[in-house]
């Protein structure tokens, strides 16, 4: 049994339900749920169904079957059986806290993408994020008559006249008619070619409080969970730094707290070593992003981290983004030097967030390049 | 997967020894196929009707979504599922515990010997298996041919009229001696028809049957159509005999595995199993638990169980044994409140259920004129009992019986009991003429 047909089916249905194809089914759309458990909580579960007009009886009439829609090759064996559930839905009671639950990420990303206008990546070159690699295997039913299969073609020409005895081995003639025919079919094999890697580096000094760490936080899931949906494969590195920087662990990352002083360009370096040996431009698109309050060490310092950015880091990458979170320590003088030593360029995004509600803009900001 | 005869040794001794116990009590079955299937595989095959291979369609996606969370969060599973087929398939589903294996395969037999036997399975295509194959390969070849949006919105407009056939049509033709109800020699038994000036013809509930033969479809359109009203007539006698059906599989289950299908120490958890299969909410109609009972009460009256399985569907077993002994004993009749706060006896709750379960539990629909006013539109009437039709559903589904049809179609019911005509035009006059 193979769930290959079944999960074409599925997708068809999903693709259905996002409003893709078929937009005259969406009035029949309805979401029905079930309730489950998870841990103490009950939870929903949304199920959405379309349901092909039929003729039915009315309201508070249909009693007499038990559930499940009307008439619709329902197999009357596979009957569903909840053993040692007399009671049925588990606890479902009012008063009591419903999540919902099951929102794919996929999903999720793409709410994202159609509430921000995002665009999506564009393959470049031979980076391309998919490549479609095909060969001339296939076979099908119809096609242009240049891509005719002799051999196939005959071959059940030849079948029909064994069967309807046509065949005569003394003056064998086989012609073939049209439902014989066969064509070559590009078969299409789809290979993630390329990957991507995503650098989350935090400026951890002592200027970066609760508030900061939790807008960096919000905005790292969404722009993982955008490249997520755009890379078939995607890696995260966590990078932090005050006075000198570290690759770290995700679970390190949010909840660190240093507090010596702050030199981004040790950070960078960080950065840069980690680009030339394990993340290389030929293998990887590189989306590395910065957050700090953009309190910066010295002057000397920033200058470094820009020529670092110029001549070293934006070359290899697809995107750099700066964000740079406003904290009631912080100067906010390294986005103004960035911006000024750096005008005009196209792979460079800073944005300046005051608080939570900034974050949707600098996401539009980061990724509503498409690159 | 093992092949169709794989089953683990341990569980063959185990089938064969349930086969022998079944046909020692005289079931009488088609050879039946066991395939041993992943929770997640059993849930594919329910999901496209217990078959194999199903034409492409997004409903069977939809039903295998909500099959499969069901299961992955523990609030439903398939325990069994069958084929009416010869041979017959079966599943069984690889994480059920021995006891419930055995459970199940006895359960099959009395399925496949109901399928049999009974007679408003007569009719159906015993080949089904093939044919659903051969249905899904030519969907495919005309979703090639024609393109996928288009051949699912036809085959999605033909789907929302497959309840309009005639419940016993199919038992009648066989009855009067045709021989067969679908498949390609219908094409041809059409054809033949048509020339000896046989062809259905208003009135008739066989509203499908009719658009076969008259409506004026495209090749592809109709190659649709047949389709369509094959696998619902295939299905028919499924929803006529639910009761019946489950009471009867219900009944051999619990026979043969109390009578030596056990070990001691499987015996609490059948009775286990068992009940929670054959329980009944307040008021909800379980099939399991009023088939059994209906089955049980005969027995009791030592009437020939093997008759009434071959002569009965649901409604007239029921009418036939509900009796107010009966009705005392289950709790499905016990009186109670109606809607109007009226306490209703088990003889109101009877006539309920009847009419409930009446006419495979969908609206009777007639054809009454293939030309209304001369101008060659349809007019369909609904014998109303009682209850009125869902009005929202059945606008839609008279539009599409206007594309099909190309002309105006009519529908005389009753809301709120006044008389009301629902009409419908073809949207683009595509076929004029």
């Amino acid at each position: 049994m193979s769930l290959s047909r079944i999960g074409q089916d599925r997708a068809r249905f999903k693709d259905i339900v996002r409003g893709r194809l078929r937009s005259d089914l969406r009035r029949y759309l309805t979401s029905s749920e079930l309730f489950g458990r998870r841990g103490d909580h009950a939870v929903s579960i949304p199920i959405p169904q379309i349901e092909l007009p039929r003729l039915r009886h009315g309201d508070g009439q249909g009693d007499g079957r038990g559930g499940e829609g009307g008439g619709e090759g329902e197999p009357v064996e596979g009957g569903e059986q909840r053993p040692g559930q007399g009671g049925g839905e588990a606890g479902d009671g009012a008063g009591e806290h419903i999540l919902e639950v099951d929102v794919e990420l996929e999903e999720l990303a793409e709410l994202l993408g159609r509430e921000l206008g995002l665009p999506r990546i564009e393959p470049r070159g031979d980076r391309a994020l998919r490549a479609a690699a095909g060969r001339w295997s296939g076979l099908a039913e119809h096609g242009p008559r240049s891509l005719r299969h002799f051999k196939r073609t005959w071959r059940n020409a030849l079948e029909r006249a064994v069967a309807s005895g046509a065949y005569d081995p003394d003056a064998p003639l086989v012609l073939p008619e049209p439902r014989d025919e066969r064509f070559r079919r590009k078969k299409v094999v789809d290979e993630p070619q390329a990957a991507a890697v995503v650098f989350h580096v935090m400026d951890v000094s002592g200027s970066m409080g609760r508030e900061q760490k939790e807008i960096v936080r919000v905005k790292a899931f969404w722009i993982d969970t955008w490249l997520r949906s755009q890379y078939e494969q995607l890696e995260v590195v966590y990078i932090v730094h005050d006075a000198v920087a570290k690759v770290v662990d995700q679970h390190s990352f949010f909840h660190l707290r240093e507090s010596g002083g702050t030199k981004i360009s040790s950070a960078y370096e960080v950065l840069l070593e980690e680009l030339r040996s394990r993340w290389r431009p030929e293998d990887w698109n590189i989306y590395p992003f910065h957050y700090s309050d953009g309190d910066n060490w010295s002057a000397r310092d920033t200058e470094r981290c820009i020529a670092l950015l110029r001549d070293e880091i934006l070359p290899r990458c697809n995107q750099f983004c700066y964000g740079q979170v406003k904290s009631a320590y912080g100067s906010g003088q390294f986005k103004k030097d960035l911006d000024l030593a750096l005008p005009g360029e196209d792979k460079l995004v800073s944005v300046a967030l005051d608080g939570r509600e900034d974050v949707p803009d600098a996401i539009r900001a980061f990724l509503g390049r498409g690159r | 997967m093992n092949g169709p005869d794989g089953l683990p040794p341990r569980l063959e001794r185990h089938r064969a020894r349930i086969e022998r116990m079944a046909r020692e009590r005289g079931l009488d079955f088609y050879e039946t196929r066991f395939v041993m299937l992943d929770a997640s595989e059993v849930n594919a095959v329910a999901a496209y009707g217990g078959f194999p291979v199903r034409h492409p369609s997004w409903r069977f996606g939809m039903e295998w979504e909500r099959l499969e969370k069901g299961r992955q969060w523990g609030l439903s599973k398939i325990y069994e599922l069958v084929v009416n087929n010869d041979p017959a398939w079966a599943y069984l589903v690889r994480s059920n515990s021995e006891m419930e294996q055995k459970l199940v395969m006895a359960h099959v037999y009395g399925h496949v010997d109901f399928f049999k036997h009974n007679l408003w399975f007569e009719a159906t295509d015993r080949s089904m298996v093939d044919t659903m194959a051969a249905h899904a390969a030519e969907v495919r070849r005309l979703i090639d041919e024609r393109g996928h949006d288009e051949v699912e919105s036809f085959l999605d407009a033909c789907l929302s009229l497959d309840n309009l056939v005639d419940p016993w049509g199919p038992s009648r033709e066989r009855l009067k001696g045709s021989r067969r109800a679908s498949g390609p020699a219908a094409d041809l038994e059409a054809v033949l028809r048509r020339g000896r000036g046989e062809e259905r013809r208003a009135p008739t509930c066989d509203v499908l049957g009719f658009l076969l033969d008259h409506a004026p479809l495209l090749d592809w359109e109709r190659s649709l159509l047949r389709i369509v009203r094959a696998e619902s007539i295939y299905f028919l006698p499924q929803r006529l005999t639910k009761v019946m059906n489950e009471g009867w599989a219900s009944y051999w289950h619990a026979k043969i595995l109390v009578e030596g299908g056990l070990s001691h120490a499987e015996i609490v958890d059948f009775a286990d199993c068992h009940s929670g299969a054959t329980t009944a909410a307040p008021g909800r109609l379980n099939p399991y638990k009023l088939g059994i009972e209906l089955f049980r009460a005969a027995e009791e009256r030592g009437l020939d169980l093997f008759r009434l399985r071959r002569a009965h569907h649901d409604v007239t077993l029921i009418d036939e044994l509900v009796d107010e002994d009966f009705a005392a004993r289950v709790e499905l009749f016990a009186p109670s409140p109606g809607p109007d706060g009226k306490l209703r006896s088990w003889r109101e709750k009877k006539e309920e259920l009847l009419r409930a379960l009446s006419n495979g539990a969908a609206p009777r629909i007639e054809l009454r004129e293939d030309d209304h006013l001369r101008r060659g539109e349809l007019l369909l009437v609904h014998q109303h009992d009682g209850r009125d039709l869902d009005a929202a559903p059945a606008r839609a589904v008279l539009d599409n019986l206007a594309r099909l049809w190309g002309r105006a179609v009519h529908l005389d019911t009753l809301a709120r009991g006044a008389s009301v005509r629902l009409s419908a035009r073809p949207a683009s006059a595509r076929r004029a003429g």
